[in-house]
């Protein structure tokens, strides 16, 4: 037990110290994040919000396959990636595999079905009464849509949050597609995996301390939109 | 005429909704639709408030022929609260406001309708405008909901049953700004409501409905089946209690008889000559007596699963001495019983 508390003293003294090889990984997580999450939404809510709002031929299928890949294995995802990426892949010229950018190509595949899913979820389950409803006040057209997005806006955030939390906490795509490498495309969760089979507890320790921190956040936040959504 | 339907259709799933050969609504009053679940209440009350086309006939507004593209602007005058209504997920002054804004109004007439609108549903600009939708109890939600179109003062007010889930004080509340809305702006009233003592008290006309069309203007006795054969051209049907009714004619698919109530005569006891021979004799109890618009007395008798409502002059009434509670006797023709 004594490596344990010794471990978590340790963690303590770096993270307090600043030390450089932690917030590099901590800088890496956020960063390939944040930009994954944002590409994720700016490609997954538009066609989420299609998905939810407007009737097509097949719109039942893809509702099907998109519900299916919210359970994606991660290893999976960084094996397609990595055929798609490395130098024999149709996308190996553009360089992305063990950089941040191929982690966070990861990590947009990963974030996608679930933002597609439950924004389309939230849009379906506001259109009807919110729709009359507007529509009963005179809303039209571009506003008539705003207005119906802007009172999905807790589901929509609800899915941001939902992917931010899967996306940060996976380590299979980010080791096989960033490569762990230290200063560059070591990510929190890679670290973690990688300190613990050294033995060096202190780093995962402390890198564990930051992931929480992360988590509660993300859970705060999540469980602050599902109260807002549910006292609609 | 505000509102002319002829031969209206509307189908879910093929099955026909609404059928209404020809109804006509006039400005400014109030009318109460009437009917069971699933007759088509709410259907033509969508329609009337733009938000559906009917599949089939055609729908005049304001003397003009009302096609799909115009259904925007003239949502612009029309406006309904809904049944399931919900309030936008903003503050109550912005909820008021939003169909305002949606008018373009200027921002000085928008802080006047939202006051007025408020205090017209009994809630002051003070202690309500900045709470948010989620402080506000059932009743009072719905009471923005309805401030909400208030501010409005639109042509047209639809309302579906908007005090079905609301407290007293706010049923009074939504019912005193609904009868203002009509006096102070003309405003056409088109409402169901499960207060039916309220309804025909304030309804200029009340429109029955069933299995998706108009069965009358006015109450309607509506009997289902399943009938018995009894003789020729008679049919019967046997109530939990024992008694039986008779009406005659040839029995349609929907298996259902209308009876106006203004065929039913009541009876505070069994004269010679009555239920002999092909009268309708039926015990029930006075559940209630509603004064209507025209002078006359709207009064509803349980028959066992049974009620019925039977317009009664009020000197006869006064001449039995009829009061709630009381044993009477319902007696009509069969022939009086048409079948639907």
């Amino acid at each position: 037990m004594d490596y344990i508390f010794e471990g978590i003293r340790e963690a303590f003294v770096l993270l307090m110290s600043g030390d450089e090889e932690v917030y590099s990984a901590v800088y890496a997580t956020l960063k390939a994040s944040s930009l994954a999450i944002l590409i994720a939404l700016l490609i997954g809510f538009p066609l989420g919000f299609f998905l939810g709002y407007a009737d097509f031929p097949g719109k039942r299928f893809i509702r099907s396959v998109v519900d299916t890949l919210l359970a994606l294995p991660t290893v999976l995802v960084g094996l397609w990636v990595y055929a798609f990426i490395s130098s024999r892949g149709p996308l190996g010229n553009l360089n992305l595999l063990f950089t941040l950018k191929g982690v966070i190509v990861g990590e947009v595949v990963l974030a996608l079905p679930i933002i597609m899913a439950l924004s389309a979820q939230a849009v379906e389950e506001l259109d009807l009464s919110v729709r009359d409803t507007l529509l009963t006040l005179g809303a039209t057209g571009k506003r008539l849509v705003l207005d119906i997005l802007w009172e999905a806006r807790y589901g929509i955030l609800m899915a941001a949050v939902t992917a931010y939390g899967r996306i940060i906490s996976e380590v299979g795509s980010a080791s096989m597609l960033g490569g762990n490498i230290k200063w560059r495309t070591r990510t929190i969760t890679t670290a973690m995996a990688f300190e613990t089979n050294k033995g060096q507890f202190a780093m995962g320790i402390a890198l564990g301390l930051i992931l929480l921190l992360i988590a509660f956040l993300v859970n705060g936040t999540l469980a602050f939109a599902k109260r807002r959504r549910q006292t609609r | 005429m505000l509102y002319e339907l002829n031969e209206i259709k509307r189908y879910y799933n093929e099955r026909c909704a609404l059928s209404i050969g020809y109804l006509t609504i006039e400005q400014g009053k109030i009318y109460g639709l009437v009917g069971p679940n699933g007759s088509g209440k709410t259907t033509l009350l969508r329609i009337l408030a733009f938000l559906d086309m009917p599949d089939a006939g055609s729908i005049y507004y304001n003397g003009s022929l009302v096609l799909p593209q115009l259904m925007p602007a003239l949502r612009r005058e029309v406006t309904m609260l809904l049944q399931n209504t919900r309030l936008l997920t903003r503050k109550v002054k912005d909820n008021v406001a939003f169909g305002l804004k949606m008018r373009h109004m200027d921002s000085n007439t928008i802080k006047h309708r939202v006051k007025e609108a408020l205090e017209m549903v009994g809630l002051s600009v003070k202690d309500f405008a900045n709470r948010q939708w989620y402080e506000l109890s059932g009743g009072e939600a719905q009471r923005v909901a309805l401030a909400a179109r208030l501010a409005l003062r639109p042509k047209v007010l639809l309302l579906d049953e908007p005090t079905a889930n609301v407290d007293t004080v706010s049923e009074t509340l939504i019912n005193e700004a609904v009868v203002r809305a009509k006096e102070e702006w003309k405003t056409t009233i088109i409402m169901v409501s499960h207060d039916l003592s309220w309804l025909y008290n304030t309804a200029d006309e009340v429109i029955s409905l069933w299995g998706g069309r108009v069965v009358s203007h006015g109450p309607e006795n509506v009997i289902l089946g399943p009938w018995e054969r009894v003789g020729d051209g008679l049919y019967c049907k046997a109530l939990k209690d024992g008694q039986r009714i008779y009406v005659s004619g040839t029995p349609s698919s929907s298996n259902a008889v209308t009876v106006s109530p203004g065929d039913i005569t009541l009876l505070s006891s069994v004269v010679n000559g009555y239920g002999e021979s092909a009268y309708n004799l039926l015990r029930g109890l006075v559940t209630q007596m509603v004064y209507s618009n025209d002078g006359l007395l709207r009064v509803s008798v349980a028959l066992g699963e049974l009620n019925l409502v039977s317009l009664v002059d009020k000197d006869y009434i006064k001449k039995l001495d009829i009061y709630p509670g009381m044993e009477v006797y319902a007696s009509f023709k069969p022939s009086a019983a048409k079948w639907l």
